[in-house]
C-alpha cells in the first residue's frame, strides 16, 4: 500500500470528525465527479466541459425511480452508472470525430441541450424547482438516513472507484489513452482507432459521473436543475485543474479545496458565484500548474528569503 | 439575424485567437445592460444603441489585454476557465449592480406599434432590429473582406505565424479581433433588450445558441457564421409556431443532426 493510499484512507478518517458529515461526504462525491473527468482531461486529453450532462442525467432517471418506486440503493447506483455511460456515448459519440476547441463546443452545447429538456420537462423534473423527495432506502438494516451512515457508504464507493480508475489507468487500455493524450496522430498510426478509445474514456468517464450523480441526489434528497448546469461542468473541471489534472489524485485535493472553498464563500456572501469566478481568474492567471505548484513555488520563496536574510546578515 | 450577429463575432474570436470563449453570453448581456442604463443617463435611446456596444467593446479591449493576453500559450483548459470564471464574474455582476430581477425596456416611440405589410402585421422594432442586424453583419462582412484591416484579420485566422512574420503586431491584431467580437456581442444584446427584455440569465441562454452558430458554420468560417444564425434563427422560429416549450432544445437536437451527417459542420472546411 502506497504513501497516497495511506493519505487517502487518513482523510477518510480524519474528514468526518472536522467538518459537517453533509460537506464530507459531498467532498467524496464530488471525488468521484473528478476522477471521472480526470480520465478524459488528464489521462486522454479531452476537456469536456459538459460531464454535467451524465450526471444531472442520472441523478434525474435514479431520482425519479427512488421516489415513485423506492428501489433498492444498490439498483439506484447501477441504473445511474448505466444511465451515465450511456448518455456518455450518446454525447461522445458526436464529440469524438473533432478536437480542439470543436470538441470542447460541442460538449457544452449538447450540456445545454440536456439543461433545456430538464428546465422545460417540468411534470418530470419540476424545471427550476428541482425534483424534491428523493430517500435513502434502508440496506441490510442499515438505516441510511443517519448522515454517518450514508458518509461511511459514499467514503467506501468512492475508494472503490478510486481503486477501479487506479487500474484503468494502470491497464493497457489506460496506456493507450495516454498515448492518444501525447500524440493522438502517432497512435493512429501504431494502429489504435483513436476515436473508439476516446468515445470508451467517454463512456467510462460517464459511468464515474452517472455513480456521483445518483449519491448526490441520494445525499440532498433533492435533483436540483443546476446538477445538469454548464456551470456545474465548469466547477468539476476547475476542481480538477486545481488539484493538477496529471496525477490519479490531483481531482481528490481539487475536490477538497473547491468544496471547501465554495461552502466558506457561500455563508459569507450570496452571490457567491462571482467570489468563485474571481478565485478561477486568479487560479488562471498566478496558480497555473494547481495547488502542487503553488505549494513548491510556496516554498521555493521561502528558501530565497532565508538566503536573502542569510546574506543581508 | 441576431443569432447570426452573435455567432459571427463569436467566430471571430474562436478563430482569430483560437480561445473558446465562455464570456461571449456575458458580454451580450453586458450590452443590454449598458444600453438600459444609457437610456437613464443621456436619456435617448439612439444614442444609448451607440454607446452600449462601444462601452462592451472597451471591456472586451480590457479583458483581452489584461487577461488573456498571458493566457495564449496556456492550453485550452486555462484559457476555457478564465473565460468561464469571467462569465461568472460578469454575470453575477450584473445581478450586484442591477439586481437579480429583470426589467423590460420600452422601444423608442417611433418604433412602437406595428407595421401593416399587407399580408402581415408585424412589430415595427422587431422590423427595425432585423434591417439594423442586417446592416451590421453586412458591414462586418465588407470591412473583414474589402478593407485592410479585415484582410490581416482573415490573414490572422489562416496562419497566424505568417502573420506575425510579415512584420504585424499580432497581439494588437488580437486586442482587435476581441474588441470587435465583444462589440458584436455588445450591440446584439442592445437591441435585444426592447423585444425579450432584461435578465441576468439572458446571457448565459445566448451562450449556447452562439455555440451551435459557431459549430455548425465551421470555427472560424464567418459567412458560414451567418448562414448558420440565419438557419438557427429560422428553425426556431418555425418550431415555436407548433411547440413553444422546445423550441430551445431544437436549436441543439438541429446541431446535432446536421453534426450526425456532416461532422465539420454545414461549411466548415476543417
Amino acid at each position: 500500500m502506497s504513501r497516497a493510499w495511506l493519505a487517502v484512507l487518513a482523510a477518510v478518517v480524519v474528514l468526518p470528525l472536522t467538518v459537517r458529515h453533509a460537506i464530507a461526504t459531498e467532498i467524496w462525491i464530488f471525488a468521484i465527479f473528478g476522477l471521472g473527468l480526470n480520465l478524459l482531461l488528464g489521462y486522454t486529453g479531452l476537456l469536456s466541459f459538459g460531464q454535467s450532462t451524465f450526471f444531472g442525467s442520472a441523478a434525474y432517471v435514479a431520482g425519479y425511480l427512488l421516489k415513485q418506486y423506492a428501489i433498492n440503493v444498490f439498483v439506484a447506483l447501477a441504473i445511474g452508472v448505466v444511465v451515465g455511460a450511456v448518455s456518455a456515448a450518446l454525447v461522445g459519440y458526436l464529440c469524438v470525430q473533432r478536437s480542439g476547441l470543436y470538441f470542447i463546443m460541442l460538449t457544452f452545447a449538447l450540456n445545454q441541450m440536456f439543461y433545456f429538456i430538464a428546465y422545460q420537462w417540468t411534470t418530470v423534473t419540476g424545471g427550476e424547482d428541482g425534483m424534491p423527495g428523493i430517500g435513502r432506502p434502508a440496506l441490510l438494516g442499515v438505516d441510511f438516513r443517519n448522515p454517518l451512515a450514508y458518509y461511511v457508504f459514499v467514503a467506501a464507493l468512492f475508494l472503490l472507484s478510486l481503486w477501479i480508475m487506479k487500474r484503468i489507468v494502470e491497464s493497457p487500455l489506460g496506456k493507450i489513452l495516454q498515448a492518444i493524450r501525447e500524440n493522438d496522430v502517432r497512435a493512429e498510426a501504431v494502429g489504435y482507432d483513436v476515436p473508439s478509445f476516446k468515445l470508451l474514456a467517454f463512456i467510462i468517464g460517464g459511468g464515474f459521473s452517472g455513480l456521483a450523480g445518483v449519491l448526490y441526489a441520494m445525499l440532498f434528497g433533492i435533483v436540483p436543475l443546476e446538477a445538469i448546469g454548464f456551470v456545474f461542468s465548469g466547477n468539476v473541471v476547475f476542481a480538477t485543474l486545481i488539484g493538477g489534472s496529471g496525477s490519479l489524485y490531483g481531482p481528490i485535493i481539487g475536490s477538497f479545496v473547491f468544496i471547501w472553498l465554495s461552502e466558506s464563500v457561500s455563508v459569507v456572501w450570496e452571490r457567491w458565484p462571482l467570489l468563485l469566478g474571481v478565485a478561477f481568474v486568479i487560479v488562471v492567471l498566478f496558480f497555473r500548474g494547481g495547488c502542487v505548484e503553488a505549494w513548491a513555488r510556496f516554498w521555493s520563496w521561502r528558501e530565497r528569503r532565508r538566503a536573502l536574510e542569510g546574506i543581508a546578515q | 439575424m441576431l443569432y447570426a450577429l452573435m455567432g459571427l463575432g463569436l467566430s471571430l474570436i474562436t478563430g482569430v485567437l483560437n480561445i473558446p470563449n465562455f464570456a461571449h453570453g456575458a458580454l451580450f448581456a453586458v450590452g443590454a445592460y449598458f444600453l438600459f442604463s444609457a437610456i437613464h443617463v443621456v436619456g435617448n435611446f439612439w444614442l444609448a444603441l451607440v454607446l452600449a456596444p462601444v462601452g462592451v467593446a472597451l471591456l472586451g479591449l480590457a479583458i483581452e489585454y489584461a487577461g488573456i493576453r498571458p493566457l495564449y500559450a496556456a492550453g485550452h483548459d486555462y484559457q476555457l476557465l478564465f473565460t468561464f470564471g469571467l462569465s461568472l464574474i460578469l454575470g453575477e455582476g450584473i445581478i450586484v449592480v442591477w439586481g437579480p430581477i429583470g426589467f423590460s425596456q420600452l422601444p423608442p416611440s417611433i418604433l412602437r406599434g406595428g407595421l401593416d405589410l399587407g399580408f402581415i402585421f408585424y412589430p415595427k422594432y422587431r422590423l427595425f432590429v432585423m434591417v439594423m442586424a442586417g446592416l451590421l453583419v453586412l458591414s462586418t462582412w465588407l470591412f473583414l473582406e474589402k478593407t485592410r484591416y479585415g484582410a490581416i484579420m482573415r490573414a490572422g485566422i489562416e496562419n497566424k505565424e505568417m502573420v506575425s512574420l510579415l512584420g504585424i503586431d499580432i497581439h494588437r491584431l488580437f486586442t482587435a479581433a476581441f474588441a470587435l467580437g465583444a462589440y458584436l456581442a455588445g450591440i446584439a444584446g442592445a437591441l435585444t433588450a426592447p423585444i425579450r427584455g432584461l435578465s441576468p440569465s439572458m446571457g448565459v441562454d445566448m451562450l449556447g445558441i452562439a455555440f451551435v452558430v459557431v459549430a455548425l458554420g465551421g470555427l472560424g468560417n464567418l459567412l458560414g457564421a451567418i448562414a448558420a444564425g440565419l438557419i438557427i434563427g429560422v428553425a426556431q422560429a418555425v418550431v415555436a409556431l407548433y411547440w413553444t416549450e422546445a423550441s430551445v432544445a431544437v436549436i441543439f437536437a438541429v446541431m446535432a443532426a446536421i453534426l450526425l451527417v456532416r461532422p465539420q459542420g454545414l461549411f466548415g472546411i476543417r
